[in-house]
């Protein structure tokens, strides 16, 4: 099982950081138009939401986990819900590779796996070097050709 | 032919202009209708114009062609592998004048890729069946060679290994598999709710009291039916009693109105419902005002559903459906109804031999599941309490803790749902059943298996449950939701994932060999 690169808890928490600095504005807006939230209270909601953004980081990092194993690309992943989902080679639909402005100054990379279905119709894997990424959707991509079965749709 | 459809398009177009001209400014000034409307009469018959000029399809050897567009131009080809079902809807102008909308659909993107506007009822027709022809075609030219089997008398004989690549004379008149009679007709009409007509008696509403807007907010005829049970006259400096009344009126008259259109729809759409086959597709067709008819290639169909309510479970009935890739008619979700209604026993053949897949046999989840449905239960009737005491601090509500009487239901509402659950892990398909209140058995082939989840929440790992979800090919639906097993052991759901994926494979290899599409075109 391979983990993902350990900079992408800084990814997560920045992201969740943003969430946050928006629930602080959100809280500053009510307090100045609405009714009066004392300030302590917002500097408490805040610190514990960026404390539970860097433990949410943090244990998401470690429960991630992904597989390329012999007839189906397997991932872990999940903090509330833990799922564990396999998607067969054959269900490959095409492979992406992306990343973000902020992927980009950490020097992260994501692969994107889309098939036809309706509910995980795009998985994920975010928090790779750009050469793991690029050899990761590489390697899909030679195994859902491999595979290739008639027609599924 | 040709001039009839200018002459609908040309129409239709500054119709909808005018109404939509119409409602936006009747805000602002009615008098402005007079000389905006002929503006947009002129505006739209032109536009319809040129868009039918600009317009052009064509039935390719191999793709179907469509290229539109006024300002900005777009061609399309659609291979016809890849087309899921073909459609055709005509309403009542439509059918006076004889023409027809075909619609056709591809997996993948937000809605209908080409459709087809305005085109004689002939001509629909002829793209219908010669679609099927070269989809038909195409299919048999990269089959392989002893996939072709002669005879279609012997096949309902042997629905388990069932794969029919028989076209006897392509484009034949269609075998009728199956026909919605009147009384079953009536039954599904009155047996089945669509929350959706709710809006019919709003709408109802909002165009009765534009005219004579005087009562305010709430049109009068909402007090004057609340009154002989104690309602208010008016809404202001009422108590919450008279108002209680006057919601609980409301709500009753809305379920009736929601009811009775609900069934109106439901006839106006499945009237005249025949499915039968042709090829290897099913052809259907049904509606009194507008009628809708397509096909349905049966290869493309993804997964098999007998949806079932209580009230048609007490008498008995059932419906039978299947989804696809596309997108229905009018439903917005891939799954189109084979059998709207019938009898239970009836419509469990029919899935039988559709798939060869028995439903029956279920195996439950684990009691532990029912104790976590009572405990979810019980919490959410603890949300009502709390909110009717909330209510109670705030309003002159009173006996807030006569809300309590909701814990009455959560033992019988945790038993029914597990009631409810089922799965069978059979040979070739999965078969999951699941809800009380629309309970669905779905039948999925491991061949139509796109990915496979195993989910546990929080509380689901604390009792060592979890759920499996089986993803095939659909069209994103919020309505029907993914089959998901429910609650069952994490053993088992490990287990169930592992051979879901093992037999997909082998499935696989099976249908490379065989070319088996694995479920039977004459399931009736």
């Amino acid at each position: 099982m391979e983990s993902l690169h350990p900079r992408i808890r800084l990814l997560w928490i920045a992201r969740g950081a943003l969430a946050a600095v928006v629930l602080a504005v959100a809280l500053v807006v009510l307090d100045q138009w609405q009714l009066t939230v004392p300030t302590v209270a917002i500097g408490v909601v805040v610190a514990l939401a960026l404390v539970l953004v860097v433990a949410y980081a943090v244990r998401l990092y470690q429960v991630w986990r992904f597989e390329l194993q012999d007839d189906a690309l397997y991932l872990e992943r999940g903090v509330v819900t833990f799922v564990e989902t396999a998607v067969p080679f054959v269900r490959v639909q095409h492979v992406d590779t992306q990343f973000g402005p902020i992927e980009r100054v950490l020097g992260l990379s994501s692969v994107v796996v889309y098939t036809a279905g309706s509910r995980n119709a795009d998985v994920r894997i975010p928090g790779l070097t750009p050469d793991r990424a690029r050899s990761l959707q590489e390697t899909l991509r030679e195994l859902a050709v491999e595979s290739e079965a008639e027609d599924a749709v | 032919m040709l001039a009839l459809q200018r002459g609908v398009t040309g129409f239709s177009m500054p119709f909808f202009f005018v109404m939509v001209a119409a409602s936006v400014v009747d805000f602002v000034a009615i008098g402005w209708v007079f000389w905006l409307a002929p503006i947009g009469f002129v505006a739209g018959a032109g536009y319809g114009i040129a868009h039918y000029y600009r317009f052009g399809y064509a039935v390719t050897a191999d793709t179907v062609d469509v290229s539109s567009g006024v300002f900005s131009r777009r061609s399309r080809e659609i291979p016809y592998r890849r087309i899921q079902n073909v459609d055709v809807s005509q309403g009542l102008l439509q059918r006076v004048l004889g023409v027809a909308i075909v619609s056709i659909e591809t997996a993948g993107g937000g809605d209908t890729e080409a459709t087809l506007h305005f085109v004689s009822e002939e001509e629909a027709e002829r793209i219908r069946s010669e679609i099927r022809r070269l989809t038909a075609a195409t299919a048999e030219s990269t089959a392989e060679p002893d996939a072709d089997r002669p005879g279609s008398a012997d096949e309902s004989a042997s629905p388990s290994e069932s794969t029919r690549r028989d076209r006897p004379g392509d484009g034949a008149t269609p075998t009728q598999l199956f026909e919605l009679e009147a009384e079953e007709l009536l039954l599904y009409a009155l047996s089945s709710f669509r929350w959706g007509a709710a809006i019919f008696p709003l709408v109802l509403v909002l165009f009765l009291t534009g005219s004579d807007s005087g009562s305010g907010l709430v049109p009068a005829f909402v007090f004057d039916a609340a009154r002989p049970f104690g309602g208010p006259a008016t809404l202001e400096g009422v108590s919450i009693g008279p108002v209680l009344v006057l919601i609980a009126v409301s709500l009753v008259q809305w379920s009736v109105f929601t009811y009775v259109s609900s069934a109106i729809y439901t006839v106006a759409n499945y009237y005249g419902f025949r499915l039968g086959r042709a090829g290897d597709d099913f052809v259907y067709e049904r509606g009194l005002i507008q009628r809708y008819s397509g096909s349905i290639p049966a290869d493309k169909v993804q997964s098999v559903t007998i949806a079932e309510n209580p009230l048609q479970r007490l008498l008995g009935y059932a419906g039978l459906w299947v989804e696809t890739a596309g997108y229905g008619p009018d439903s917005g979700d891939g799954s189109q109804a084979t059998v709207p209604m019938a009898r239970r026993d009836r419509v469990h053949r029919f899935a039988e031999n559709l798939t060869g897949a028995e439903p029956s046999g279920f195996q439950s989840p684990p009691p532990l599941a029912r104790r976590r449905y009572f405990v979810r239960y019980a919490l959410l009737a603890a949300v009502v309490v709390v909110a009717a005491f909330g209510l109670a601090q705030v309003s002159a509500l009173e006996r807030w803790y006569l809300a309590a009487v909701v814990f009455v239901a959560v033992p019988p509402a945790a038993h029914l749902r597990y009631a409810n659950l089922g799965y069978v892990v059979g040979a070739d398909h999965l078969v999951i059943r699941t809800g009380f209140w629309k309970r669905r058995t779905t039948v999925i082939p491991y061949y139509r298996i796109q990915t496979v989840a195993t989910r546990r929440s929080v509380f689901q790992r604390r009792l060592e449950l979890a759920s499996l979800t089986v993803d095939t090919a659909s069209s994103r639906t919020f309505v029907w939701g993914t089959p998901t097993i429910y609650d069952i052991d994490l053993e088992t759901a490990r287990e169930i994932h592992g051979t879901s994926r093992e037999r997909l494979q082998s499935a696989l290899r099976d249908r490379a060999r065989t070319d088996d599409i694995g479920l039977s075109v004459d399931f009736t």
